[in-house]
Formats: structure tokens, sequence, C-alpha cells
């Protein structure tokens, strides 16, 4: 079902001005927290609501907080990760362009979490849109006096900084996002230890995906209570999925979460594109397993996706039709896990542009018997072998479409042409 | 014990706090493969090769960077373990070249070694391999990343190793890692080079062959080298290396890692250092004076020779004709033999090595400073200070290892650097240090004018340091002239810089003060030294360092190498005890010092002179006083391992084995005992110095039978139990402190005088000396990888001199002093502070001391374009 | 001297802003790209000069961010999205229409100095897509039509 919490103004052109959101109940909810809870109660109104992290790995969001040493004499960063890249995903980007506020309130709220006085937003290099509209935001809730020292009053002080990424899907990643803050390589780090205790400047962080904080205003104002009676036992709340790829209306559709994947794809997004055959979707952004036609009547909560064999990820559903060839897909995805492997680590360093070589190769009509054999095994040398998450969603599309489109890959081998030809034109 | 046990492949394991499974494995003897890791880096779990598998982990787990946890359960070599090091190991081979042939690390190839053990015997790469392309004709993809080092990307397994080395243990900024994803490649910032003084270690710890040097590349096999313990010899750090040796030739030294000293870490002059064991200039047999020249001449013609004229001279005069030099890079053995044969055969007290100083010595010179400077300090005390003052030192170029654990105290502990000379050195440069710049032979004034701030200052909590106000006023008294704003003005530091630096220094809670080779050789020296004492006096806890000049001049001090000491710092009493000891007489106690040796032979009281390992001619601060006044004597042997300047004026010369030929022990300025292997059995006809001074009193008549260093650190022991309580055979493996006399600091501070400067109207410039990059003192120049670095000798200039002079880097100038001149290329130095003109030390061709005047306090020089 | 005193200045604001300096680098870097449309080794010297950091801190960093062309390009810097949701639109095509309407090559720079094509990872808008992101900005929903369109309003304005 539709449910509008994040997109319930979404629509309003001037939103993204400080006096139309604050007449549309901005700042509510960070004047509630200042003045009327304490730290405890909103770190266990959030736990109560269910909210898990919509970047990607669904941690519950308030558990991620209660990790951070609250005590600890040194300073507690919050570092909000608008550095979406996932392919398939651009929610976070339609939250900072048309709402920014909500999401920056979303990050006060956070600090306020976890007591930090200086938090960071880290927006993805290339929006250049979205970066405008959250510096405009920042400003103007400076100016209201939302941000700064003493704020309303209270004696609470909170900077935030924004921060541009410079093209880098791995900044994406929790620690390589703390990397590049500090100036760096955007080098994923080793765990332990873990940002929660040593993150930024080898202080206590905590990482918040967009989608996540934008949130909290909302479960402040109405209550953790209210935010778990929507969505499934487990995956309560709504979430943005963005539903790109062969329908007929590719879109960002706010659902509540439990939804049928066919309610999806076919009641909102319109069906598929030109009324061709559905051939597979991937439900969660590009580093997940496909699903095939008649996993339609999945939920989309993370525990069904996943006990289909998939995940739900970042929320960004890839729809392709009947003319998609998948190693076509297969080699696109691996093209950019190659393009964005930091290069720290050997699995996906190497992995990463060996699996793309060879599956250029089968789609290129060079193909050998043993290659999806080496592919399927050199995948499985990089899952779970790397420093970061990566290698694993770089190996899964590979395993993922040989699993289910084994024939395509064999016919490519046999044939040294596609089975499918993907010739997609410009209309 | 551990603080817990874990449990590795079955076996309990003990582990500390804080340990990670690797070091609680290794430290069990239980070996896992490492690339990236490194025990003084920060783990970054990156090449995945020392995956583990440990229970209740869903994944494997690197060992390097997983804390040990108690009760945790380790499988290192499970299948799944194997299973996943075999898939990094294909990862890695991929697009390795597998050069090994033709490759330089072959033999001691960590990925070789790991690929023996866990590698398969195919890979299932189809792709053509990735190509680094450098050279489009060679097959190798070798890039000059350096002076010395080579880079072959090609063979990189992106360990990081070698950017991490220089980043985080060597404190540099010449070498990173660009890019990203497999196209990563390691190189200097754009458009320079890797040639820190450490540049050396990315090679040594490199775990394949991307980076070679040029020094070992094609030259051995590794596994047909030999290799021998050794200790460094270029400066008294101390640090340990190996020497690799094939046919009785050294073919490359690297580091041997020592816990206490240097860490794995070496500079590039210990590194190369060992080059010039083969220079062309070393002395390959005896050698006679005859009719001006030196002919070569046999060992037996040689020692009869010196017989004949010593028994005919001694017959004549008295042992007080007689003089000897030994050089501080001498042995234990080697300094102890060569004072004894003075004393006891030849019969004279002359005897000195400190032969690089302008002032006229004290008595017991160096055993005052330490009387003064009674703290032993190590190096475990400067991984425990937060402030460190370095003193008229060029700490990075003359103790190296010193200045790296140094700037780790800055980097991992937030330790403050105050830096006081009359030029800015590169430790300076590179920490963020404080430092107080000032004009040349002002260093007195800054140091008691930041004594005087401190003192004055209103929150100075004198009962915290044990200081009277009595005292206090008793030192404003005592230095009316250099207090505050006169400190400032003469100095030139400005007045709220020494305010700040006193703040700073009585707030720190452990500070180490070292002075080094320029403070020894500062007229003002002992003035100095008591100024140190009373910035000691202001902090809470402090300790004076006086660093010594050469890897073994602790040593010289501690076993007689001084005209007015015997063996073990023992005073004129003990003269009965060490002619028992020695069985004969011996000369009267107190002798000449370095200066009163020349000034003797001037006068035609000195007639022969025995010199040994050194060279005045090339150091004495008036070179041509030198050369002039050795030129008179009756006659001069000179044992030495190159025709230095002082050999080319002996009658006789007696080939010296060189440090890699020779073995013994050394003292580091720690007072460190360390043993030294010979690497390679004497070159040539040259013999080591024990053997040598053994022949020479065998010949003269008195036989010690102890041509072997370990028989005469044997009676050292015995005759200096109190002070040398340690068997020979305990230096060979970890080298041992010796416990220095304490001596009780006077309540306090002490009085200082002064006087200005005079100013030189027509030699308006100060000349500096100290140490080109990379090289160290005057024998570096002997080594061709150092040569590399900075190849020729230059007069560097500042900036706004040359500006006034119209001098340009590369213009030929005149070096002028009262007493002599050199000429040689310029070079602008940007650090350099106006009126000051430094020349480096290091060449032959440009000998600062042509331009030192012995009768001037000051050496002042004028420049001018050719 | 490249970077111009504003710039410099501006990112010394900014590095003002971090509680450590080093994090103003990659801000640093897209003060520069801002004013001069490409990055290289000297304006790296500069901004190392002027956040006191060292030079190679910022020629790694530099060298590891894609999103800064490391040579002059063309006055329009395309950037076309080759990656899943794009290329099952055409995207793959939008590039082969630009090249050839353009008549230049993949990383090229056209001979008026006007356009620089290249092909990018995933821009974040996949639900309109296929999409092209030019200096900034961003065009979405493109088709051919509409790529004519650009073209021959970026050519009369040259």
């Amino acid at each position: 079902m539709q449910k509008h919490v994040l997109f319930e103004n979404i629509n309003d052109p001037k939103l993204h001005n400080i006096d139309r959101a604050i007449e549309l109940g901005a700042y509510k909810a960070w004047e509630k927290v200042l003045k009327s809870i304490k730290r405890e109660e909103l770190v266990q109104m959030v736990k109560d609501s269910g909210l898990r992290g919509r970047g990607g790995a669904g941690f519950p969001t308030g558990l991620k907080w209660s990790f951070v040493p609250v005590a600890s004499p040194k300073p507690k960063y919050l570092c909000c990760n608008a550095d979406e890249s996932e392919p398939g995903t651009c929610k976070d980007r339609v939250l900072m362009e048309c709402d920014p506020h909500s999401v920056i309130e979303g990050v006060m709220i956070a600090a306020f979490a976890i007591d930090c006085h200086t938090s960071f937003f880290y927006v993805r290099g290339e929006y250049d849109l979205s970066m405008r509209r959250i510096e405009k935001a920042i400003d103007e809730a400076y100016k209201k006096g939302y941000l700064g020292k003493n704020i309303l009053g209270t004696g609470y002080d909170l900077e935030m900084i924004l921060h541009r990424g410079g093209g880098a899907y791995i900044c994406g990643e929790e620690t390589a996002l703390l990397s590049s803050l500090e100036g760096e390589k955007g080098l994923s780090r080793i765990k332990p230890p873990f940002p929660a205790v040593s993150g930024l400047y080898a202080c206590p962080t905590v990482v918040n995906n967009v989608e996540t904080l934008a949130n909290l205003p909302r479960i402040v104002i109405n209550g953790g209570q209210w935010y778990a009676s929507m969505g499934t036992e487990k995956s309560k709340g709504t979430r943005i999925f963005s539903v790109s790829g062969h329908v007929k209306k590719p879109g960002n559709y706010e659902l509540e979460l439990g939804t049928p994947l066919r309610t999806l794809i076919y009641d909102y997004a319109g069906g598929i594109l030109d009324d061709k055959k559905l051939k597979c979707v991937i439900p969660g952004g590009s580093s997940v397993p496909v699903l095939m036609p008649d996993q339609l009547d999945t939920p989309l909560d993370f525990e069904s996706v996943q006990a289909a064999g998939s995940m739900l990820g970042s929320g960004a559903v890839i729809v392709m039709n009947e003319d998609t060839c998948m190693v076509w897909v297969a080699e696109i995805l691996a093209h950019f896990y190659m393009h964005e492997s930091c290069g720290k680590c050997t699995p996906c360093r190497q992995g990463t542009g060996w699996l793309y070589e060879i599956i250029h190769r089968i789609e290129h009509g060079q193909g050998r018997a043993q290659d999806l054999d080496t592919l399927l095994d050199l995948a499985k040398n990089i899952e779970g072998n790397t420093i970061c998450a990566l290698g694993d969603a770089a190996a899964t599309p590979v395993i993922s479409t040989i699993k289910q489109f084994r024939n395509e890959y064999e016919y490519h081998i046999e044939h040294k042409k596609c089975l499918v030809k993907s010739d997609f034109r410009l209309r | 014990m551990g603080d817990f046990n874990i449990t590795v492949n079955g076996k309990t394991v003990p582990a500390v706090k804080g340990q990670t499974v690797l070091q609680a494995a290794l430290a069990a003897g239980i070996d896992i493969p490492v690339f990236c890791w490194h025990p003084q880096l920060v783990p970054v779990g990156a090449c995945r090769i020392c995956l583990v598998e440990i229970e209740k982990f869903p994944k494997l787990q690197v060992a390097c960077a997983t804390p040990a946890a108690d009760g945790m359960v380790v499988m290192t070599e499970s299948p799944k373990v194997v299973k996943a090091r075999q898939g990094v190991l294909e990862f890695i081979l991929a697009h390795h070249p597998l050069d090994c042939p033709t490759c330089d690390k072959g033999g001691e190839c960590d990925l070789q070694d790991v690929t023996f053990k866990y590698g398969l015997d195919y890979s299932r790469l189809q792709e053509p391999k990735h190509r680094n392309i450098v050279d489009e004709n060679s097959t190798f993809d070798d890039l000059q990343i350096g002076p010395e080092i080579i880079r072959n990307q090609n063979r990189c397994i992106h360990c990081y190793r070698c950017t991490r080395i220089v980043d985080e243990a060597c404190f540099e900024d010449d070498l990173g890692a660009y890019q990203r994803g497999y196209h990563t490649e390691i190189l200097p910032p754009p458009h320079r080079e890797i040639r820190n003084l450490y540049s050396g270690n990315v090679v040594e710890y490199c775990p394949v062959g991307a980076l070679t040097n040029d020094d070992w590349r094609y030259k051995v096999r590794v596994w047909l080298t030999k290799q021998a313990k050794s200790v460094c010899t270029h400066c008294p750090d101390g640090c340990n290396l190996t020497h690799w040796t094939f046919h009785n030739k050294i073919f490359r030294a690297t580091s041997r890692p020592n816990e206490n000293i240097d860490r794995g870490f070496i500079c590039d002059i210990g590194r190369y250092g060992y080059q010039q064991v083969a220079s062309s200039d070393r002395l390959k047999q005896p050698m006679i004076k005859k009719n001006g020249e030196l002919i070569e001449a046999t060992w037996e013609e040689a020692l009869n020779l010196i017989k004949t004229q010593v028994s005919e001279l001694k017959s004549k005069l008295s042992g007080n004709a007689f003089f000897g030099l030994i050089g501080e890079t001498s042995t234990n053995e080697e300094i102890y033999s060569f004072q004894r044969f003075l004393r006891r055969v030849i019969g004279t007290s002359h005897i000195d090595s400190r032969i690089n100083r302008k002032r006229r010595l004290t008595f017991g010179e160096e055993v005052t400073s330490r009387a003064i400077a009674p703290d032993h300090v190590s190096y475990q005390d400067i991984d425990k200070a937060d402030t460190f003052v370095v003193y008229a030192s060029d700490l990075h170029s003359e103790n190296p290892i010193t200045a790296l654990r140094i700037k780790r105290g800055v980097r991992y502990r937030d330790a403050k650097i105050i830096i006081i000379n009359s030029r800015s050195t590169h430790l300076g440069v590179r920490t963020g240090a404080t430092n107080l710049l000032h004009k040349p032979g002002t260093g007195l004034a800054v140091l008691t004018g930041i004594v005087d701030a401190a003192v004055s200052s209103t929150t100075f909590d004198k009962s915290a340091v044990g200081l009277s106000d009595q005292q206090i006023s008793e030192f404003k008294q005592a230095h009316t002239e250099l207090l505050l704003p006169k400190a400032a003005a003469m100095s030139g530091v400005g007045e709220s810089d020494l305010r700040a630096v006193a703040d700073s220094l009585v707030r720190s809670s452990n500070v180490v003060i070292f002075c080094g080779a320029d403070f020894s050789r500062y007229p003002y020296r002992d003035e100095e030294l008591l100024a140190l004492d009373n910035l000691r006096r202001i902090c809470k806890s402090a300790k004076l360092a006086v660093l010594p000049e050469s890897s073994n001049s602790v040593g010289a001090e501690l076993l007689g190498a001084y005209p007015n000491q015997y063996p073990g710092g023992k005073g004129s009493d003990a003269k009965s005890k060490f002619e028992d000891l020695w069985r004969g007489p011996l000369p009267d106690f107190s002798g000449k010092d370095m200066i009163g040796i020349l000034e003797a032979i001037n006068e035609d009281e000195i007639e022969c002179g025995f010199i040994f390992n050194a060279d005045p001619v090339r150091v004495f601060p008036d070179g041509n006083y030198a050369d002039a006044v050795l030129e008179k004597l009756k006659l001069l042997v000179v044992v030495d391992s190159f025709m230095t300047e002082t050999a080319r004026l002996a009658d006789v010369i007696l080939p010296l084995s060189t440090f890699a030929e020779t073995e013994g022990t050394r003292t580091n300025w720690e007072g460190r005992i360390q043993y030294t292997q010979s690497a390679i059995k004497p070159m040539f006809d040259s013999k080591p110095g024990c053997e040598i001074l053994e022949l020479l009193a065998d010949r003269l008549g008195v036989s010690f039978g102890q041509g072997r260093p370990s028989e005469v650190y044997g009676e050292l022991n015995k005759s200096l139990g109190d002070v040398l309580p340690v068997r020979y055979e305990m230096f060979k493996s970890e080298g041992a402190i010796y416990d220095r006399p304490k001596h009780q600091p006077k309540p306090g501070f002490n009085r200082v005088a002064y006087n200005a400067i005079p100013s030189d109207r027509e030699y308006p410039n100060f000349l500096t000396v100290g140490n080109a990059d990379h090289h160290r003192g005057p024998n570096t120049e002997r080594n061709p990888s150092l040569l590399k670095f900075t190849g020729d000798p230059f007069v560097g200039l500042s900036e706004i001199d040359a500006k006034e002079l119209m001098i340009s880097d590369g213009d030929l100038v005149k070096v002028e002093s009262r007493t002599g001149k050199v000429v040689g290329n310029a070079r602008v130095i940007a650090e350099l502070p106006g009126k000051v003109v430094f020349l480096p030390e290091n060449f032959r061709e440009l000998r600062p001391n042509l331009l030192m005047g012995l009768k001037e306090k000051f050496d002042h020089v004028k420049v001018t374009k050719m | 001297m490249i970077l111009s005193n504003d710039t410099k200045s501006k990112i010394g604001e900014y590095a003002k802003k971090y509680p450590k300096v080093k994090s103003a680098i990659l801000p640093a870097l897209h003060y520069a790209y801002e004013e001069q449309g490409y990055l290289d080794d000297s304006m790296y010297e500069e901004i190392a000069q002027v956040l006191g950091v060292k030079f190679i801190e910022v020629a790694e960093a530099a060298s590891f961010y894609t999103m800064f062309p490391k040579q002059k390009r063309g006055k329009y810097y395309i950037q076309v999205c080759r990656n899943i949701s794009c290329a099952l639109l055409g995207s793959h095509h939008l590039t082969q229409y630009l090249l050839q309407k353009l008549g230049t090559k993949l990383g090229e720079t056209t001979k008026d100095h006007l356009f620089t094509v290249v092909e990018v990872e995933c821009l974040g808008s996949c639900c309109s897509a296929p999409m092209m992101q030019v200096n900034d900005k961003y065009y979405e929903n493109l088709t051919l039509a509409k790529v004519d369109q650009l073209i021959d309003e970026w050519r009369a304005a040259k």
C-alpha cells in the first residue's frame, strides 16, 4: 500500500524553502527533542519504532546508536550518508532535492541521540542540486537558530558541515566514507574497531542513511508505536522504492513495508514497458540477487525478500523485460564493481576485474566451457573474504545470474552470441 | 604468561590484552602467512592472506587485525582457511609476472614462500596479464623512482607496506599509492623522487620484487650468500645490521631488527655505508716512505722499520716525545689495546681521540659533561618523554634513528619538539617543531632567556621543582647580560617565543634534552652545558643527553683514549693497578690532548706518533696547521684502511681491516655495548686492529698475547669488572648497557659566563659545518650509492646573501678566511639564515677545516663570486 | 599560480569548519575543479600550501576520485550514465549517437573544444533514465529529439 510518510509533502514545489517547510511542520520534532525529550527516551523511542537502516544493510537504527559510548570524553560524530550510488537507487536524491529540511532535521535528532555536537553531511559529489539544496537548508537552519550554539535557548550546540564526495561508490560504505571525510582516499577500513567506538578522527561515530534520518522527525512527532504500526512484524514503517528499467511509470514510490513486489511493479509502476514479458527483477539495488517472475508475490520486507533468496538492500527495483540479455547485464554490473573497487584488499581488487574480464569475453563470443565454473569459484573466493561488502556485492550478481540464467551463458559460450540480443535504443 | 588463553589449532596459547590473534600465534611459534602486516605498522588487513577461522565468527577473519579474546578458538589451517588462502594467492598471482628467475627477490620472496606452501600449480586466468608499461622495448617495466630505487609495478601485490613505512615509520612523504582498484600505482609525488634518508627500508620490506635497489640488483642470488651480524659504524645510534656476503665480498646490508634500538628501520647511510669497504683508496698492503714517496712493502719490512726507528728515538728521548691518536669508530678492543700499547709499550700518556675540537680541552672533559648531565638516557626514555629539546644538532643527519624515535613520539603521542639552532634542520621542518632559530653563537642567550622567562612568570611553581627565591634571584644577578629582553635582542629570537617555550617546558611532565655534534665543537661548550643544566632545573622532570659524535665515542671515553684518564674512567690513583695488570711501568698519568700534542710537535718536543683509524689533517679545525705540524714528525706511523690526507704524511702505513672485516664491540650513545661479527676475511694484506697492535707491541718487546678481540675483552672485563660487568659472549646476542657512574647535581642554578661574539667586517659571514643529504662525517663519500643522493660538494649560501652577492645555484665561488680558502659551487639554501655559510664536511674536495683558524673562536669567512 | 586568490580564500575559509584541516582536501578539490574545470598537479601543490597539508596527500586523494577530469576537457563535459537502469533504456545507443553526431571518440575533446563525451557509472537518476550529466547539470528522460535539441543549443551558445 502506498503510504506517504516521507513523501507527505513531496510534491510541494516550495518545500525546500525553510519557511514553507516550517509551515508544513518542519523542526517541530527538533524543538520537541531539545525541549522535552531525554536522550535515552529518544533512543528508546526509535528502538520502539523498529526503524532499520535504509542504506542497504537494514540494521536497527536505535541499536546502532546505543553502541556509542556516550560517556566517552572524546567528541562524538554523526555523519549523514548521502553518498547514494547503488545502481538503480535514486530515493535519497529526491528527499534531498525536495525535502532537505526533513533530512537535516533528522541529522539533528540523530546527533542529539548520541550527544554529538559536530555533524557531517556527506553528499555524493555528482549530486549537484542535492548539494545546493542541502547547503541552503543548512544555511537557513543556522539563520533560524536550529543549528549553531545554544540552539533555541536550550544550551545544546550543534554544527553541521556539508562535505561533498568526489565520485566513488565505495564512499557509501561507512568506513570508506569516514576515510573520505578525513581527507584520505576513500578506502574502507577493517572492523573492529567499529565506527561507533572509533570512527571519524578515531572518535565514536554513527553513520546513518538519508532516508533513515528523514523518518526521525515523523517518529518523534507521532511516536515510536505509530511508526511500528506500519509494515510487517519485523520490517516496520514505509520505504521508498526506486523503480527503474522496463516499466511504464518508473519512479520513486513510498510503500508500506510488506507490499507485494507485484503491486509495486504493476499497480504503481504501470506494468512492463510496451507490455512485454517480464524477465526478472533486481529488488534491492544492483548488489542483490535477481527475483524471477514466479516470485512477484514476494512481500517487500527484509525477511520475505531474504526468504525469496534476495535482499531488500537499498530498495532499488530494477525491472528487466524479455529482451534483456543477462550476460550483458552481468557485464555491466561487473564493470561497475571493477571500476569502484577501492583496491585495498586483494580479493576485491583482483577479483572484480577478473570477473569482468571473463564475462566480457563470454559476452563477446570468446567464452570457454570452463568459464562458468571459474566465475562461480572466483566469486566464492571473493565473497566473505574482503574488508567491506563491495566484494560480496560484486560476487552476487555473477552468482545469481548464472544460477538463474545458466542457459544464456551456455548459449553464449556455444554459439558465440546472445540468446536474446539486448539492443535497447533511444526513443 | 599472558592475560588469558586462546586456542590455536588445538593448542593453548597465552595472549596479552591488546594482542592480535596473529601476534599471539607468532609468539607461540605458530606461523600464519602475512604480506601487508609488519610489526611496526598499523594493521590494515589488506592482503587477506592471514585469514583464519575463528569459532562463532560467520566469516573468516584476518589474524593480523582481530584482537585476541579470552577463550577464542582459532584454526589457521582448516580446509576453509586453506581454500581462502589459495583463492587470495590465485588473485595475487593472476597478474603477477612470475619473472622469478630474473627477479632480485627470488629466494627471499614472501610471495614465493607462501605460494610454495599454499599455491596451486596452475592459473585459471585466460586473459592477457595486465601490464603497467614503462618501456615498450623492455620485458621489465622498470621505473627509477629515486636515486637508488627502482619500481616494477607489475610485481606489486598492493600490500602498501612501502607507503605505510614511509608514512608511519619514517614520517616522510615521498611515496604514495595513486588511482584506485587494480590500477593502483605506487609512485613518488608527481615530478618528485623517493629520496628520503630512510628510503631503502621500502626495498627491504617489499614482500616481492616490486621495489628493488641498484645496490643489490642483479649482483648475486640471495641463497648463495652468508650473513654476518653487524652494527652500523656511521653514527652512535648503534643500529643492528646484517651484512650479506659471497666470496668474501659484501653485497648488501639490511636491518637486523633490535627492539631496543632501530626496530627494524635503518637509514640509507647505514644501508649503503658498507660500500666503502671496497673503496678504491683502500690501503692494500703496508707502505714505507722512501725519498718522499710511499712504496709498498711487506709487513716484516714495515714492522722492522718501526722497531728500528722507535728504538732509536726511544734511546734518545723519553716516552714524552711520542703520541697516539685514535679514531672513535674503532672497536672497544682496539681502543683499549691502542692506549695500552702507548702507555705501556711506548711509554707516553699523550693520547687522544677527540681530534676535531677547536677548544683547548679541559681535564676529563667528557667525564665532566657527564657529571653535569648525569642522566642515563636511553631510547626507552624517548618513548616516555612528552617534550624534546634538541640543542645545536641536526639530529636527522647526525642521529637518524634517534630522530625517528622522536618523530614517533610526535606522531603517536603528540609529544612536542623544541629545536634551538642557528640553522633550520630537517627534523624541525618535518615535525612542526617549535624552532628557535638564533644568530650564530648566541645559544647561551637563548637558553638563559628561556630560564629567565620561566622563573619570571607569575605562574611559575618554584617549589614544584625545588627552587628557592634566593636561588632565582642569584640566577638573575649572575646573568644580567643574558636576561630576557637582552637575550631576545642578542639572539634574534622573539621574546614571546622564548616565553612560550619556557611555558611549554614548565608544563611538560617528562623532558629529554639532546645536544649534538655542533654542540661538542662550539666554543662555549662548557658554558652551554651549564646553561642546558639550568634549563633542566625549571622542568618537573628532565634528562639531558650529550650525544657523542661517532659510533664508538662512548667507548673511547670509557676505555682510556683520553690523555688524563685510564680505562674505566680511572684517575692517577689507578696507576699501580694498571702497572700490575700490564706487568710494567707506566709513564706519568697526565698527558697532552690533541691541541697540546700539535703544539708540542711544533715546538719539537714530540717527534714520533701513531695515528690509528683517524684523519686529523682532514678534520682538525685548522687543516693547514695540522698538515704542516704533522709533516715535521721524524716518524709517523699511520694505521688506517684508506689513503687519507693524514696517511699521505706517514713514514710507515699499516693497512687496517675495516669494520666489516673486524669483530669487536662498540658502545652506542646510550652506553649499549654491542658485538659485531666480521662479515668477511681481511681484504688484501690488511689486518684487524687488535692483531696489528699486538704485532707492534710484540715487535717492540712487550707481548700481551692478545691479538684477538675476545682475548682483549677478556682482560678488559677482568680489569674493569666494576664498569663492564658483562661477559663478551653476552654482547653477541642483544648487547648490554653499561652503568655509568651517577652524579648528584648540585642545587640551584649554574653560573654561566658569556662574551659577545666579535663581528668581523672583513669576513662578514659565519661558517657552519654539517652534513650534506645522505652523508655523515668524512667517510660516506666512499659509498657510491650515497653519492647518488648528494654527489657534488657545495657551498651553501642563504637566499639573502646569494642575492646580495649576485650568486645563483651552481656559480663557482671562493670562500676565504684569515687562514685559508676553498673554491666550490654555490648552492642557495632557502632555510639558511643570512650571514651563515654552510659547508658539508663530507667531501675531500671541499674541506671546511681549511678555513678554520685555531685561534679564532668563531670561523668568519667571506664569499666572492669567481 | 593557477588558482585564483578568491578560490584559495574560499578553500581556506571552508577548511576552518573541520576539526582537522586535512578533511578539507576534498572540498578544496571541488573549489579548484569549479574554477578550472579539471585538476592537475600544480593545483594540488597550491591546495597543499593553502591548507598546510602535504602535497602527496592532495595528489593521492585527487587521483582516487573519478568525478574530476585530470586534464582539460571541452566546454560541455558530457557524462553518459552507462549503468544498468540507463542501459536498459538505451544509454549505449545514446553514447554512440553522441559520438557520431559530434564526430569524436570516447574521452576525446572535439576540435572546437566544445564537447568531451565520457561514460560514467550510475548517477542516481535511474527512474528518469536514460540520462546524462553535462558539467553539473542532469539531463534526464533523454530522447533522440531532446539530444539533438540540446546539442544545437550548445553549439549555438558556443
